[in-house]
């Protein structure tokens, strides 16, 4: 159609421009970190296979935790992204709805009191897969706890209150079981609360990618679907499709985002409703074919970049990176609310 | 071939809603019919069923008994994807979305046929154009929504629902919220549409005026029936001045309008010709005077040039004259409690 080129033009260089800026990200989050480590020695250490002392920090450690970064910031983007077009609910979000809290009961009860019980050898399926799936059952559950709320009340605050409700439930409960836990599965469970990108072994980097790969295929495949429901769903059903399925498919993968990300790396806060926005603002459309890819490299580049201020030595430690995701986020979540002159105008 | 090639025929429907606890029944015996190249208004009273009855026609609920026939089909039988090419609906459901275009949100129509990305062919933009064009859209297409008024909004729905490239068009309140003229737009867009286009277009509607003066057809919900026929028919059988019998409100089978049905407080004889006793007559009649040529207040119009007098006499002796109807009627409006 006439006088679309240009739109198109301005599609693709916001893409170039951010895919730039995701690798100029990567890199300098592969750099940043309390010891110095220059380019050309990461490229030495990283393209040579050269092992010397900084090599092995940049490989063991600096090097999972980018890719995690890439993949977390990318899965809870998404997540976000699908759980505003479905909920009709411009401040929807997997941490918002307590569907990370969902997922973090999972680990809760695999942290608290399941791994006491099991015998060392497994241990490794279980901070793997075990976790995982822990994660993804308690998400998902309170994705079908709220997404049948929602098909009883449209309204968009009550939706949000029950969300609020549920998490702080779930955080009770969770509360009774560090109660009754012991000293060192209490540690591990508080640490990991505060979100940590850093810490996931290659393998669990592996299982991350792996079912963040599955929900991301599955919200793919809903592209279509999603841009429907966006015009309504009444205006969805009549030209075909078939909602009932599409809500399973897209809860679904955002369960499995969700879950997946909160499991590995605790609950990540405010990147989920945030960076559809930023991606909304940038590109100017509402088209989930450009959207969706959007988000997932705007949420890369967001979690890429507080791990880079996290990382910036204050009095000898570095901040849990959930304190710098809500320092990003917040500001978006109140210039939605307020700039913008009621949440209902924001798609 | 038949005179009339009937695109929806409805044969004893009943229409409702069940659930666990049982079916709320909304009206039963349903027997009318919609052809090709046909504008078909529903109307009927809040809560008479419009709604439930359109969405049954397109399959967005289940009747309670009863059946749709789609070009002579059951309508339970056409499978779900020739369904979407074969019956567009629109609901009163807004476009609720910020960043979309008048083009992309047109283009949207197209689903049943793009893959499964959703990717536009050429048929698909040629499509979407032809929408755009026939609705008087395509200078606006590049548009964002929130930017158009409510009755170019009202057009992207009705462009939305062309592109979907259906024989049948069903509407739910396309007139609803809009001012007289965007209504008298719309409805003879749809008008023009239906025949140009030979399309079938059922529209619901609260607004008389405009379903009388343009549809081709009317389906009238009565509180236990419904029934159909050409508007002139249902008036002439009387039919539409019981579908809205109301202690308050009456029907001019003469003038093909409602108005309120009141007790007269005093009477006037009125004495004029032309255009300024039509006028005098209905300011009258806004107070409640009624007109008796053997009433003692006699009230005549003149025309002096360019301006209009209004004499009144009361009692053959007490003459005032006025320049204005405004003055008049608050003269007589006094007048009244003194009983005259």
């Amino acid at each position: 159609m006439r006088d679309m080129s240009g739109k198109v033009a301005y599609i693709r260089f916001i893409f170039i421009f951010l895919s730039f800026l995701l690798i100029a990200m990567f890199l300098i989050d592969l750099l940043s970190g309390s010891v110095h480590i220059d380019l050309s020695e990461a490229f030495g250490s990283l393209l040579l296979g050269k092992t010397n002392d900084n090599g092995l920090i940049l490989t063991q450690f600096r090097l999972p935790k980018a890719i995690t970064a890439v993949i977390a910031g990318a899965a809870i983007a998404c997540s976000g992204l699908v759980m505003q077009t479905v909920f009709r609910n411009p401040l929807a979000g997997p941490d918002v709805l307590g569907v990370s809290s969902g997922a973090g009961l999972g680990v809760a009860l695999m942290i608290l009191t399941v791994t006491p019980f099991i015998h060392t050898g497994n241990a490794s399926w279980l901070q793997g897969w075990g976790l995982i799936l822990a994660a993804w059952i308690g998400a998902g559950g309170v994705m079908f706890l709220i997404m049948t709320v929602s098909s009883r009340m449209r309204d968009i605050m009550t939706v949000l209150i029950i969300g609020i409700l549920i998490a702080s439930a779930i955080s009770s409960v969770v509360s009774v079981m560090q109660y009754f836990s012991n000293e060192t599965m209490l540690k591990t469970y508080v640490v990991w609360t505060m979100g940590n990108i850093g810490n996931l072994s290659p393998s669990q980097v592996k299982v991350l990618a792996i079912s963040s790969a599955a929900g991301l295929l599955l919200a793919l495949l809903e592209i279509k679907p999603l841009n429907a429901i966006l015009m309504g769903e009444t205006f969805a059903r009549t030209v075909g499709v078939n909602i009932k399925l599409s809500r399973i498919l897209i809860f679904a993968s955002a369960s499995i985002l969700a879950g997946s990300v909160t499991a590995f790396c605790g609950p990540v806060a405010f990147i989920g409703i945030a960076v559809p926005h930023i991606a909304r603002l940038l590109t100017g459309s509402s088209d989930h074919r450009i959207l969706l890819p959007a988000s997932l490299l705007t949420g890369s580049i967001t979690l890429l970049i507080s791990d880079i201020i996290s990382n910036i030595p204050i009095s000898g430690s570095v901040l849990p990176i959930n304190t710098v995701t809500s320092l990003i986020g917040i500001p978006v979540i109140l210039w939605i609310i307020i700039g913008k002159k009621g949440i209902k105008k924001t798609f | 071939m038949s005179l009339y090639e009937e695109i929806v025929i409805t044969r004893d429907l009943t229409i409702g809603y069940s659930d666990r606890q049982g079916s709320i029944k909304v009206m039963s015996d349903i027997n009318v019919s919609a052809c090709r190249g046909e504008l078909v208004a529903l109307i009927g009273r809040n809560g008479s069923g419009k709604s439930t009855l359109l969405r049954s026609i397109v399959s967005l609920q289940n009747p309670l008994s009863g059946e749709v026939y789609i070009n002579n089909c059951p309508l339970f039988q056409i499978p779900k994807t020739e369904l979407t090419k074969t019956i567009s609906f629109t609901s009163t459901e807004p476009i609720d979305i910020h960043n979309i275009r008048v083009s992309e949100a047109v283009a949207s129509g197209r689903y049943p046929y793009t893959n499964w990305l959703g990717t536009l062919s050429d048929e698909d933009r040629q499509k979407t154009e032809e929408a755009l064009t026939l609705t008087g859209l395509i200078r606006l297409q590049n548009r964002k929504i929130y930017s158009l008024s409510d009755g170019e909004r009202q057009r992207v729905l009705i462009a939305r629902s062309l592109a979907q490239d259906t024989e049948l068009l069903v509407m739910d309140e396309p007139t609803a919220y809009l001012d007289l003229p965007s209504r008298y737009s719309i409805v003879s867009l749809l008008r023009k549409l239906s025949h140009e286009k030979n399309k079938c277009i059922i529209f619901s509607t609260h607004d008389l005026d405009t379903a009388l003066n343009e549809a081709d057809k009317i389906w009238l919900m009565k509180s236990e029936k419904i029934c159909q026929g050409a508007p002139e028919d249902l008036v002439i059988n009387k039919s539409l001045s019981q579908a809205f019998e109301d202690p308050f409100l009456s029907f001019s089978t003469t003038t093909g309008t409602f108005s309120l049905k009141r007790n007269p407080v005093g009477t006037v004889s009125l004495e004029g010709t032309g255009q300024l006793r039509r006028w005098t007559e209905r300011a009258l009649n806004r107070i409640d005077f009624k007109i008796d040529p053997s009433s003692k207040i006699v009230v005549y119009t003149e025309l002096s040039g360019e301006n209009a007098l209004w004499h009144v006499q009361i009692n053959a002796n007490e003459e005032k004259t006025f320049r204005t109807l405004y003055d008049l009627v608050n003269y007589l409006a006094i007048l009244i409690p003194a009983d005259v």
